[in-house]
């Protein structure tokens, strides 16, 4: 049954550098750093943010996919031990766009 | 952005459409439809399946909440070592303190279910193998049922691999097990007087049940107190699962929540006061998983009450002799009884879906203690704690239609690999510990027995080399593409 999903076979690696723009509600928004963790469940997401966060600067923002729902709450969770701010998380179609900005912000979070 | 925007986005996306305008809601609607017309008609066939019926309908109850409040013992252990959040741990310690109180409320009233586990090193050495392969599974024994009802195929697979690794390892004659047994087991296996059919002295499992943990005891801590009353409250609850729980959740503060929450509020000189607004702090976060606790020990409290008031209203001490009764004699334990725990139960009703399979496949399966002599193997269509798991499924399916988090979810080779890998890990620590995350852990501490905290710290190190061991995974797998 895996083989449906052999096309992400390919991609060990979800973690890329991106630099591009995305308008939430709250208002524009330029996205670093991009992960891929969509069809991933526990631990891979918060470990691959993990990852990410230690090689980012302060102030830069991370946008991880995901469509496990523990996933994406435990993210937000994770703000408090590993220095960043949770910025947003947008319900889509197919998962959750979840943003996160290293370092704490003011008037955030 | 405020934290309000968060939660709505978290959830149910807005629509304007009406409740049953949504395919989602229609089909879980049809799912409560369906058990109700099978739960009628079994009753029309005869009113003593209500008792089958009673694990169905709490095992739907349970998948509500554990999909509700993503109640995963897999995470609470894992995040805490592998990305320090302790958020799914301080949720589960609150679901214990809150169960202990509905399991003392029970026991008073004298239809407590609950037996104590044999206390030994084995729950240490089987938690650690079990909470090792959690890592890999990315789910518990709960976590896996109830992520299969989110449609993760995934964690299809965990269920099937620990259904079939259990009933492998609990009936294996020879295998490299068999040389761990040491001879005065089997001495004291075979001093049991067992009948002849069960071969006790044959396959590791036997000779591990017969020959040592039926030497040792289980307790609970309402045994040392003179009335009942204080013996659940005091004994079983406050000593046994409140204080502990507390104790617990205060070195999560200071390990793993402290230094980010002062450095958060800029607090550089905390006094009591920060520290109880740290740990209130800490413990609001987990509120779905402390809701979901909440929701669960009520529901496992009420399913000890109601089995316990059938089980004396029918007069009798186990599903076996209602089976019996009603002419269902296929599969019963060569005393007549079946696997009917009468409380929250995961792995064994799993391990006898397998064993059901291979013994239809024509492998020998009754020759166990396991299988032959206590939990027999019958039918998957009256097995009452097997139909509690496929309410799990259906529980959590169902709020995850109506939450529109369903999703069919195919994994990966690698996922898949692991989920079968660790599954059969899992398997062999929950046969050794005698129960999983749930039966000798979350229904064991809650009653008063002691030994569900050494099933905790066995996951606990387990979960801890699982961490470093999937960390090392990814690494020679993704090498420098982990670099951004």
């Amino acid at each position: 049954m895996w083989w449906f999903g052999g096309h992400r076979q390919q991609r060990v690696s979800a973690l890329s550098r991106v630099d591009r723009a995305v308008i939430l509600d709250a208002g524009p928004l330029r996205v670093q750093v991009c992960i891929d963790c969509l069809g991933a469940v526990c631990p891979r997401p918060q470990l691959l943010t993990l990852r990410a966060l230690d090689q980012m600067v302060d102030g830069e923002v991370l946008e991880l996919l995901v469509d496990n729902a523990s996933s994406a709450e435990a993210i937000p969770a994770m703000g408090m031990t590993l220095g960043s701010t949770h910025l947003a998380t947008v319900r889509g179609t197919d998962g959750w766009r979840i943003y996160v900005r290293k370092g704490y912000v003011e008037n955030e979070g | 952005m405020s934290s309000d925007v968060k939660a709505a986005t978290m959830g149910v996306p807005a629509s304007a459409d009406a409740w049953y305008g949504h395919k989602g809601n229609l089909y879980a609607l049809a799912i409560v439809g369906l058990v109700t017309l099978g739960s009628v008609w079994s009753l029309a066939q005869d009113l003593r399946w209500v008792y089958l019926l009673v694990y169905i309908w709490f095992g739907i109850g349970y998948g509500i909440f554990l999909q509700y409040g993503r109640f995963c013992m897999a995470s609470a252990v894992r995040d805490l070592f592998a990305v320090r959040v302790p958020r799914m741990a301080v949720g589960m310690l609150i679901a214990v303190m809150l169960f202990s109180l509905t399991a003392a409320a029970v026991q008073v009233l004298g239809v407590n279910t609950f037996h104590p586990n044999a206390m030994g090193w084995h729950i240490l050495v089987g938690a650690a193998i079990f909470g090792f392969g959690i890592v890999f599974t990315g789910g518990c024994a709960s976590g896996s049922l109830y992520k299969s009802g989110e449609g993760n195929i995934g964690a299809m697979l965990v269920v099937l691999s620990i259904s079939f690794s259990q009933a492998i390892y609990v009936t294996m004659d020879g295998g490299w097990l068999n040389k761990l047994i040491p001879a005065s087991w089997t001495a004291s296996a075979a001093a049991k007087g067992m009948p002849e059919e069960l071969s006790v002295t044959q396959g590791w499992f036997d000779q591990f049940t017969a020959g040592y943990v039926w030497d040792l005891q289980g307790s609970q801590l309402s045994n040392h107190f003179e009335s009942v009353f204080s013996g659940a409250f005091l004994g079983n609850a406050l000593l046994g699962a409140i204080l502990p729980s507390l104790l617990l959740m205060i070195v999560l503060y200071q390990t793993a929540y402290r230094k980010g929450y002062l450095r958060r509020y800029k607090i550089t000189a905390p006094g009591l006061g920060d520290h109880l607004r740290g740990i209130w702090s800490m413990v609001t976060a987990s509120r779905n998983t402390a809701i979901a606790g909440l929701a669960l020990g009520v529901l496992a409290g009420g399913h000890m009450w109601a089995t316990g008031a059938l089980r004396e209203h029918y007069e009798i001490f186990n599903f076996g002799e209602l089976l019996v009764d009603m002419g269902h004699t296929a599969g019963l334990s060569i005393q007549d009884t079946v696997f009917d725990p009468g409380y929250w139960y995961i792995t064994t009703q799993e391990a006898q879906w397998g064993a059901w399979l291979l013994d239809k496949a024509g492998m020998q399966m009754t020759d166990s203690i396991y299988f032959g002599l206590d939990n027999g193997i019958p039918n998957p269509l009256i097995n009452a704690p097997g139909w509690m798991s496929i309410g799990i499924i259906l529980g959590a399916a169902l709020i995850a239609l109506v939450r529109r988090e369903f999703k069919w979810k195919v994994p990966s080779l690698e996922t898949a690999m692991f989920a079968l890998i660790g599954g059969a890990l899992m398997g062999l620590g929950a046969r050794i510990a005698m129960g999983c995350n749930i039966g000798a852990f979350f229904a064991t501490v809650t009653n008063g027995d002691m030994s569900g905290w050494v099933f905790l710290a066995g996951m606990a190190v387990g979960g801890w080399l699982g961490v470093k061991g999937f960390n090392a995974w990814m690494n020679w797998r993704a090498g420098d593409d982990l670099a951004i």
